[in-house]
């Protein structure tokens, strides 16, 4: 128990992940200084000093970096991200679903899209055990959220070939 | 503004407000439900229904609106709480030690606590803002441009240090988050900064998205890692269910009744400023509970206090918004400015002669928010021993309804497609935030305080004729900047001070 905990502790941060955000924040920063290039001044003041403040923080980030890999406490890499690394294949199908689920809901509409997502990612999760439940779920989740949303608050969720059959009807 | 009514006339209100019980009893469910739903905010909500309120004589559909106003507040919290999911902005704080309780399996108990601050610190201000209109009204005259700039700051500071374990991270965080606040056209020359080319983040950066990305999104990828949110010890505590919890909460809360007074007292004055909003009081009131805390090391980890504060600030804030938009006819918040169009609608003029003319217009929504707070005691409460149920569902169901319902949600408030990508990659950001230690909190306020800081620079860089020294001009912004310093500084120096004393301890003999 004692070994693992000192195993723990010896561990090199992931500083590779953690320079993620910041030189995000950086590239975003200088892209953001390139268009107010022209604006007047009383209009980049607040973006100057924001910036300014922002990129300052970067450097010592950076700073605090390279000093953490200078004495082995630190490790560019970027295992941070994908660990636990058993589920990277799940997290990667979720991705592409949520994906898919932004570009099909313009055209299925939410009832048809919603039902196809949650019944494929609770499957892809579950790894494929209670299909019935699960596609029973995922029915009645996206007809309830059609009678809730669309039907009750009247919301503007994306129409499909359902909504547009059901609006005949109601 | 002299006001002249005596206990009399609020006994006589009370009583016309509870009569109007069969609107705020549905308003209360209603705003439970889209508070709770990140993209169903109560401004949407009653834009949404604006048909319904405009068909209302304005007395009704005021009741109406309050009692959805308040209880949405309250509705925000329950999944901050149990799934780690904000429902609003001003709910950001509440996970911080309200999700490691749901973790631990007090789930209930911990939405009893917030419960019981909310009613609590929300009927409370009611009543104070009730009785101290006219001094409340003078705060916002005192707070220009130059103090403003130094409040968000103040904002962006507090939550740095606070919702990050490295100050440094939450800084960069919180910083980020205001650059990407400040995409869009400026308010004054128009001119589109940092937008990619895309024509639909010219009116800014969509708050719902972002909300739905750095908290929604990023959550649903990271809690399948487990089988459940729940640690065994939490299941274990799960599986014993009771009203026990639910009335061990509420005495829990209660007995802190010091610390919801002091806590939505500070919402309350917040409230009172336009455009402060719930999002900054309850970080403030979260970095004072901790700095002031005989426990500071317990914060983060499911601490009573610090789910206490940030509750029974947001309530305060709500009370708090509404002060400006009846004495001098400016709204504190997107609620309260929608209330202003539906008066408007109906011909009534909001300021000081309302107090004169229509004092149960005027008064009105004051007290139906006091009633809807007491109606929410028994309405409510006994809710938190259902509702944490959420919490024993397999994350291989909660993260695709999680992700579906949420995503769809970003949709809504603008009705274009391109808010639902903007969503998938603010939840990246947030996936990323979430691995690397950089709190998405820090970046969500960044991202609503940016065009409000930007806008205050414009005003007072326009006022100075570009003279950067402005900025120190006040006595009052001066003092702010002071503060900011101290309030950034007296954490190290009280940690400092407390290791001190503890070293002291160890070495004493007698001790």
């Amino acid at each position: 128990m004692a070994e693992n905990a000192d195993a723990q502790r010896a561990k090199p941060k992931s500083i590779g992940s953690e320079l993620i955000i910041p030189v995000a924040a950086l590239f975003f920063t200088l892209y953001y200084f390139y268009t107010i290039i022209d604006a007047p001044w009383t209009a980049q003041v607040a973006a100057f000093i924001v910036g300014s403040i922002l990129i300052l923080l970067v450097v010592l980030i950076l700073i605090k970096s390279v000093r953490s890999l200078g004495t082995g406490e630190g490790t560019l890499d970027f295992s941070n991200l994908v660990k636990p690394k058993a589920y990277v294949p799940k997290r990667l199908s979720l991705l592409a679903l949520t994906i898919a689920y932004i570009f099909i809901v313009p055209s299925l509409g939410f009832t048809i899209t919603t039902f196809l997502f949650l019944s494929l990612a609770m499957l892809i999760l579950s790894d494929w055990r209670k299909k019935r439940f699960i596609i029973s779920l995922s029915a009645t989740l996206s007809l309830g959220g059609y009678l809730l949303f669309i039907v009750a608050f009247k919301t503007r969720f994306p129409a499909g070939p359902f909504e547009t059959f059901m609006k005949g009807f109601l | 503004m002299e006001l002249d009514y005596d206990l009399a006339f609020f006994g006589e209100m009370f009583a016309r407000t509870f009569s109007f019980w069969w609107v705020i009893l549905p308003s209360i469910f209603l705003g439970l439900i889209v508070g709770a739903i990140p993209g169903f905010s109560a401004a949407n909500t009653i834009i949404i229904l604006l048909p319904l309120t405009l068909a209302m004589d304005p007395e009704t559909g005021l009741m109406f609106m309050v009692g959805l106003y308040a209880s949405s507040r309250m509705g925000a919290g329950i999944p901050a709480i149990l799934v780690n999911i904000p429902g609003t902005a001003g709910a950001a704080a509440t996970p911080l030690d309200g999700y490691p309780m749901t973790k631990q399996g007090r789930g209930q108990q911990a939405l009893a606590m917030s419960f019981v601050a909310s009613i609590a610190g929300g009927l409370l201000t009611t009543v104070i803002a009730l009785v101290s209109l006219p001094w409340l009204s003078q705060i916002a005259f005192y707070l220009h441009s130059v103090e403003m700039i130094v409040i968000m700051f103040f904002g962006i500071s507090l939550i740095a240090t606070i919702a990050a374990k490295d100050t440094l991270k939450g800084l960069i965080a919180g910083f980020f988050g205001l650059m990407i606040g400040f995409i869009g056209t400026d308010v004054v020359y128009e001119t589109p900064r940092g937008t990619f080319g895309f024509l639909e983040l010219y009116d800014k950066v969509p708050l719902i998205p972002a909300l739905v990305g750095l908290f929604a999104i990023s959550e649903a990828f990271a809690i399948i890692e487990n089988q459940s949110i729940l640690t065994e010890r939490g299941k274990a505590a799960m599986a014993k269910p009771g009203w026990a919890a639910t009335f061990e909460g509420a005495r829990i809360a209660a007995s802190r009744w010091w610390h919801i007074t002091w806590n939505s007292l500070i919402g309350l004055v917040i409230g009172v400023v336009p455009g402060a909003g719930a999002a900054i009081a309850s970080f403030v009131a979260y970095q004072q509970s901790k700095t002031y805390s005989k426990t500071p090391e317990l914060y983060g980890t499911g601490h009573i206090e610090g789910l206490i504060a940030p509750e029974s600030a947001n309530n305060g804030v709500t009370s708090g918004t509404l002060v400006p938009l009846l004495v001098i006819g400016i709204p504190g918040g997107a609620t309260a400015a929608i209330m202003l169009v539906v008066l408007q609608f109906h011909g009534v003029t909001v300021g000081p002669d309302l107090f004169l003319t229509s004092p149960e217009l005027a008064f009105g929504p004051f007290t139906a928010m006091a009633v809807t707070y007491t109606l929410m005691i028994l309405t409510v409460l006994p809710l938190a021993r259902y509702m944490s149920n959420i919490t024993v569902v397999s994350t291989v169901y909660m993260a695709p309804i999680i992700i579906s319902f949420t995503l769809v949600g970003s949709f809504v408030p603008r009705a274009y497609l391109f808010d639902m990508n903007l969503a998938l990659v603010f939840g990246v950001i947030g996936y990323v935030a979430r691995k690397t230690g950089y709190h998405v909190a820090a970046i969500l306020i960044g991202v609503i305080l940016g065009p409000l800081m930007e806008t205050y620079f414009l005003r007072a860089m326009k006022m100075s004729q570009g003279d950067i020294m402005v900025l120190f001009s006040s006595n009052i912004g001066n003092t702010l900047w002071v503060l900011l310093v101290v309030s950034m500084a007296l954490p190290y120096i009280m940690d400092h001070r407390r290791g001190k004393s503890e070293k002291i301890a160890a070495n004493d003999p007698y001790g």
